[in-house]
């Protein structure tokens, strides 16, 4: 614990880019930000930490221009500056991630990058110059994704790699990185690491922004921390350890990453799949779920494991297969029909999915079961509808000055939550979670792994997908490996390692095997 | 997932031009907007009654009521319909033809004047599901599914009367359009009727009434929830086991039911059937729940604002006719209005 000061005879601190004094920031019934400092230097990795709500978004967006500050000063290159538009931020140099995507669906991968910004020849835009810029800032980043397909088109990890794509094309001397990696596996991960490593080498400052908090050891060099919208400290990432981050963050030390398992596992198979095929996208999927079990779904972006979900929810067709739960077999030809049977599928698109965010919070997390808080003929029980959604905003702890607040003013670890307490909510027999934790931080994960768990005990089925392996690894009782529309293995987790399964997901199978 | 217009990020464009307020909680700003829309009300009623002495009575009040019926009607069915998302325009069409069928069934077939008119109120709801079956099933955009219907419809009233009136029907045929409720009438000496109360016209009744029910519908009920829930996010609303492609329906058979009430009640009050009624009468649908603070993009709407809206729209046309505005004139004040109450709506969501 404690903070090192700054030892003598240390490197001069690089050049300061950046400099927050004092910011404050209030919405309706909100103080987001009360007297934050925060400041950046050229070619470091500055990192932001704090839970589900602390105010690291707002932060940003106040540096970015998206909102102003009630009160405090920022300094960006030795003057004082007050931006009110991200267009004035981008052209003074300092470039943005948002948290949420914010790409348009119906252009392409190159005309997202560029928007705005078009080459041009004249009155026409440049169409050749556009779609070999793209590619090269798409090459610069080592991703292999089409300038010329439709964003609609892409997985919620290649439109995160555009994003990024996108804020690299600026050439910024600040890029401010909010949850960048939340829906990249770990490879994906570590290509954005690499481009870090070579802005930081050319002296760009960098925000960042994560609740991954193990991936920082690689490129993070300052950790601010911020807890209820206020400055807790600053350090250098060496001299702190992950635990103390968290500590700081949550104010409490947390002991565990995850739950001491309290379900008990059974050979009583309760849900299983045999032979599940979408021409072109995944075929011949078989697993089982067993009463009590946690199954992890693991496998690398477009391995198939979402699609399969999806499929056996009745979000998207399939071609052959059965799907069987407590010995009947399911005709499902919906999600309605999913719903009805027991099923619940949490989508890994939360804006584009998961919620009705111009609706409240109580609406939302009614929305899946509507039902249970009206009356025979449809008329809703108001009373019964505001205690349920109390319940669930207890529950998980979830950030909300009101039950009425439209869920598109929470901040996003908070809206995941609510997608979660939606589902609870339903009770269903069978429930995947897709990505659960996404931009959740550490003492909500904890939270949210331990009703997982409890659900598992109660006899309800759970596929855990994560880009994460050591989520499904401290998670699942077994492990179901995706390889390009295929499963490769099915292991039992204590039994296997990181490493066993990335030799799966890649598609080599272990020698002697 | 982003904004097509500009394709910059979302949240910047709406917070940028206005600072949120502070203090203030949304419902607080939802109830002061309310309170706004009324209060501009109550100032055009207060304006108007300066300058004709004729407007503040209960004769003129009214005439207003009965004008707005059919504003009214129309705009809670709009009003269902945007909220999903959607749009109708066939409305002014579809009660022509309402209104044709039922005036034809009672003159041609000799139907009773209240089968009749069910006639004509049920192929407004045919005109509905039609609308409904080829956006849901066929997946046209609505706006071309419901264009399709509006010349359709009007193409069919106009074939079926000969694009004549339809006249002759007895005076029964005008009861509905025409009578009251609690009338109070006296003989005088001479022998002449005397109207010490005018009633409550049958028209203004019926649109209590409805607007009282989609209300609670739209408000209270899971139907209502779900309706919101699409113009929301579809896709959430799918995958959350909501029956998308019924409630869409369910929409676009409201606002054809009501077209074709609609139609049923101005065809009585003119006791002739005019396969010409209703041109436009969408836009004037639209415009009272956009004026009361429905959005176009969906998710947003209530029937008590339509119904203000309506009322606006209403005071408007009467007022100024009674001020021997010019109907020309008429249009470009209305159409300002729509300019502003939109842009103050605008601004006060973007927060
Ligand atoms: N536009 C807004 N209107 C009202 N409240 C807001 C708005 N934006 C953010 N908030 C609130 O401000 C607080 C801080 O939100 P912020 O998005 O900065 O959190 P965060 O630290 O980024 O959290 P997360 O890890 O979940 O992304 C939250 O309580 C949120 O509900
Ligand atoms: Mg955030």
């Amino acid at each position: 614990m404690g903070r090192l000061p700054l030892a003598v005879g240390e490197p001069e601190p690089a050049r300061l880019l950046l400099s927050l004094e004092g910011v404050a920031k209030e919405f309706p019934g909100v103080k987001a930000l009360q007297g934050v400092s925060f400041d950046l230097r050229a070619g470091e990795v500055h990192a932001v930490c704090g839970e589900n709500g602390a105010g690291k978004s707002t932060l940003m967006k106040i540096i970015s221009g998206v909102y102003q500050r009630d009160a405090g000063e920022i300094v960006y290159k030795g003057q004082t500056v007050h931006f009110t538009s991200t267009l004035q931020s981008e052209a003074a140099g300092i470039a943005i991630i948002h948290q949420e995507l914010n790409l348009v669906p119906h252009l392409s991968v190159a005309e997202n990058i560029y928007l705005a910004r078009e080459p041009r020849r004249g009155f026409l835009i440049d169409r050749r110059k556009l779609f070999a810029d793209a590619k090269r800032c798409l090459d610069r980043l080592g991703v292999d994704i089409d300038p010329h397909a439709q964003v609609r088109t892409l997985s919620v990890a290649q439109c995160q790699m555009v994003e990024i794509a996108k804020a690299l094309s600026l050439d910024a001397s600040v890029l401010i990185m909010d949850e960048p990696t939340s829906s990249l596996t770990e490879q994906e991960a570590q290509l954005l690491f690499r481009v870090i490593r070579d802005l930081k080498a050319a002296g760009t400052g960098i925000v960042y922004i994560s609740h991954r908090l193990d991936e920082m050891a690689e490129i993070v060099d300052r950790v601010t921390i911020l807890r209820d919208g206020r400055y807790i400290s600053t350090d250098d990432f060496s001299a702190i350890t992950v635990d103390t981050i968290v500590a700081r963050m949550v104010g409490r030390p947390l002991e565990e990453k995850f739950p001491a398992p309290t379900r008990q596992p059974t050979r009583d198979v309760l849900f299983s799949v045999s032979g599940l095929t979408r021409h072109g996208v995944f075929s011949d999927i078989s697993f089982e779920i067993r009463r009590g079990e946690i199954l992890g779904f693991a496998g690398l972006m477009g391995a198939g494991r979402t699609e399969v979900a999806r499929a056996i929810f009745g979000a998207d067709p399939f071609d052959a297969g059965t799907i069987t739960l407590d010995g009947r077999t399911l005709s499902i030809s919906d999600p309605r029909s999913a719903i009805e049977a027991g099923i619940a599928y949490l989508s890994e698109d939360r804006k584009g999915q998961g919620l009705a965010v111009k609706m409240p919070v109580d609406a939302n997390l009614m929305m899946a079961n509507m039902e249970a808080v009206a009356s025979g003929a449809g008329v809703i029980d108001r009373e019964r509808h505001r205690a349920a959604s109390q319940r669930y905003v207890d529950l998980l702890s979830i950030k909300t000055p009101s039950l009425g607040q439209p869920v598109r003013l929470l901040s996003g670890g908070n809206q995941q939550k609510i997608i979660i307490g939606k589902w609870l909510f339903r009770e269903p027999k069978i429930m995947f979670f897709d990505e659960p934790t996404r931009g959740i931080d550490v003492g909500a994960k904890f939270a949210i792994y331990q009703i997982m768990d409890e659900l598992a005990a109660r006899g309800i089925g759970i596929v855990l997908i994560s880009s994460e392996l050591p989520e499904i690894l401290g998670l699942s009782d077994r492990v179901a490996v995706f390889h390009e529309g295929r499963i490769t293995a099915t292991l039992s987790t204590r039994e296997t390692s990181q490493e066993d399964i990335m030799l799966y997901a890649s598609g080599r199978s272990r020698h002697g095997e | 997932m982003a904004d097509i217009t500009s394709g910059k990020p979302q949240e910047p464009i709406q917070s940028r031009q206005t600072p949120p307020g502070r203090g203030l909680s949304d419902r607080q700003k939802d109830i002061i907007q309310k309170f706004a829309a009324l209060g501009s009300l109550v100032i055009l009623a207060a304006v108007f009654a300066t300058t004709s002495s004729a407007f503040l009575t209960v004769n003129n009040g009214m005439t207003i009521a009965l004008q707005v019926t059919s504003i009214a009607l129309l705009g809670i069915g709009a009003t269902y319909v945007i909220i999903t998302g959607g749009i109708d325009l066939s409305v002014g069409s579809v009660l022509a033809l309402a209104g044709v069928v039922a005036a034809l069934a009672v003159r041609d077939l000799g139907t009773p004047i209240w089968l009749g008119m069910l006639i004509g109120i049920l192929t407004g709801s045919a005109c509905g599901l039609i609308n409904a079956f080829v956006i849901t099933r066929l997946k046209l955009p609505p706006f071309i599914a419901t264009l399709g219907m509006m010349l359709i419809a009007r193409g069919v009233a106009l074939q079926i009367t000969g694009a004549r009136a339809v006249s002759g029907l007895g005076e029964a045929f005008g009861v509905l359009g025409n009578g009251s409720l609690f009338r109070i009438e006296s003989i005088d000496d001479q022998g002449f009727p005397v109207v010490s109360f005018p009633g409550i016209p049958y028209p203004v009744v019926l649109m209590i009434v409805i607007a009282i029910a989609a209300g609670f519908l739209l408000n209270r009920t899971v139907l209502g929830r779900h309706i919101y829930a699409i113009g929301s996010n579809a896709d959430a609303a799918r995958l959350s086991g909501v029956n998308v492609t019924r409630v869409t329906a369910f929409t676009y058979l409201v606002s054809g039911t009501l077209a074709g009430l609609t139609g049923c009640v101005l065809m009585s009050r003119l006791v002739t059937a005019q396969p010409n009624e209703g041109v436009a009468y969408e836009l004037d649908a639209i415009a009272s729940a956009v004026i009361g603070g429905t959005s176009l993009i969906g998710g947003v709407g209530t029937i008590s604002g339509t119904f203000i809206g309506a009322f606006v729209i209403g005071i408007l046309r009467n007022g100024l006719n009674m001020n021997g505005v010019s109907a020309f004139i008429q249009q470009i004040i209305i159409g300002l209005v729509i300019l502003v109450t939109v842009w103050i709506d605008q601004i006060r969501n973007r927060r």
